[in-house]
């Protein structure tokens, strides 16, 4: 999860994640080398002892600093697009959870086989108990299965809410009157934290979202023991 | 006796400075505040290969030329190309190692999976001919 001063991304929990962290370290080491170009032209243009006043253009240097930048977007683009596309492939989900945003909450609808409905709250700072997180805990977790699609439909009951969890690469747009959908894959067993990603209020800060992930069978025995609570 | 104590609390002190350091070597060392060279894969592989061929480059061209302000740019240039060719070249390498990778957990999952059923991919068909 998050750690305080933290600048690069989470590790990844989902296929989808990785690959955008692929992406990223690519699109950063050529950011960095344009840099490092840039600086280092800036350096020897202004400690170079030589003038031209009678320069207007140069066809070489225009041509080269018009097709080296098209290239590098080029570059930069067609993993882009290979990792979007990725992102939309819709894969025979095993799961589909609606997810709802109110304020200031979050509520989870399971009604694939029995309806399994609860809402989501933030635990209060003052009721944590020892190794939760603050503002980032919550009473109830969305609990999916591991190795599993899962089908997110997530809209929202009042305002725009938005769904993000960073290391499953999840951030989808919650609005009223609209359906929005999102599949993830989770990898390994664990809790994993988000938080609400359009400002929607007073508490927008303290509605976070909480996935745990866990093998199937106990998927099973979780959802029979929610029915049964609810 | 009076030894004991002592003993034990340098035993703590150096176990905490091993953890201490152990975390500092997980933490990274982030090139100009962005890139995490160590715990990105194929980055400190690209930028040692970049330095080398930016020291070879330069160095060769000064032998040939004797021109200093020159040479710095052709380092500078041979740094770029050598850096960007390792780091497309390990970067594609791993990514072919990660589709394979895959590629076999999935074999693995379909085997354990389908193993005994007519959809076992390892069961040989019987030669089919009179009983």
């Amino acid at each position: 999860m998050a750690y305080p001063l933290q600048l690069g991304l989470q590790d990844a929990t989902s296929p989808v994640m990785e690959e955008l962290i692929q992406f990223h370290d690519h699109t950063l080491m050529i950011a960095l080398l344009v840099s490092t170009m840039v600086f280092y032209t800036i350096l020897t243009s202004v400690t170079t002892k030589l003038t031209n006043k009678n320069m207007l253009d140069s066809q070489g240097i225009e041509t080269i600093w018009t097709i080296a930048p098209a290239l590098i977007l080029i570059l930069i683009a067609m993993p882009s697009l290979r990792v979007l596309y990725m992102m939309d492939e819709v894969n025979n989900p095993h799961l589909t959870v609606k997810t709802i945003g109110h304020q200031w909450y979050w509520s989870y609808e399971y009604t694939d086989y029995k309806n399994l409905e609860f809402d989501s709250y933030m635990i209060p700072t003052q009721d944590l108990i020892p190794r939760q997180f603050r503002l980032f805990d919550t009473d109830h977790r969305m609990v999916v299965p591991t190795d599993s699609p899962v089908r997110m439909l997530i809209t929202a009951d009042d305002v725009i809410h938005s769904t993000a969890v960073p290391t499953l690469g999840v951030k989808m747009d919650a609005i009223p009157g609209r359906l929005n959908q999102t599949t993830f894959v989770v990898s390994h067993p664990g809790v994993f934290y988000g938080q609400c990603s359009e400002i929607c209020g007073a508490n927008h800060s303290f509605m976070p979202i909480t996935v745990e992930a866990i093998p199937l069978i106990h998927f099973e025995d979780w959802s029979t023991s929610m029915l049964a609570k609810i | 006796m009076g030894n004991g104590p002592i003993r034990k609390r340098n035993h703590a002190a150096v176990q905490w400075q091993g953890k201490k350091r152990s975390a500092r070597k997980r933490r990274g060392f982030k090139l100009l505040g962005i890139l995490d060279v160590q715990n990105t894969p194929c980055a400190r592989e690209a930028l040692l290969h970049g330095a080398g061929g930016s020291a070879v480059a330069g160095l060769l061209h000064f032998l040939v030329t004797s021109r200093v302000k020159r040479s710095f740019d052709v380092g500078f240039a041979g740094f770029m190309l050598t850096t960007l060719g390792s780091w497309f070249y390990c970067r594609l390498k791993n990514a072919k190692l990660r589709v394979q990778q895959r590629m076999v957990q999935e074999g693995i999952k379909n085997k354990i999976l389908y193993e005994g059923t007519p959809l076992d991919p390892t069961n040989k068909p019987r030669p089919s001919g009179p009983s």
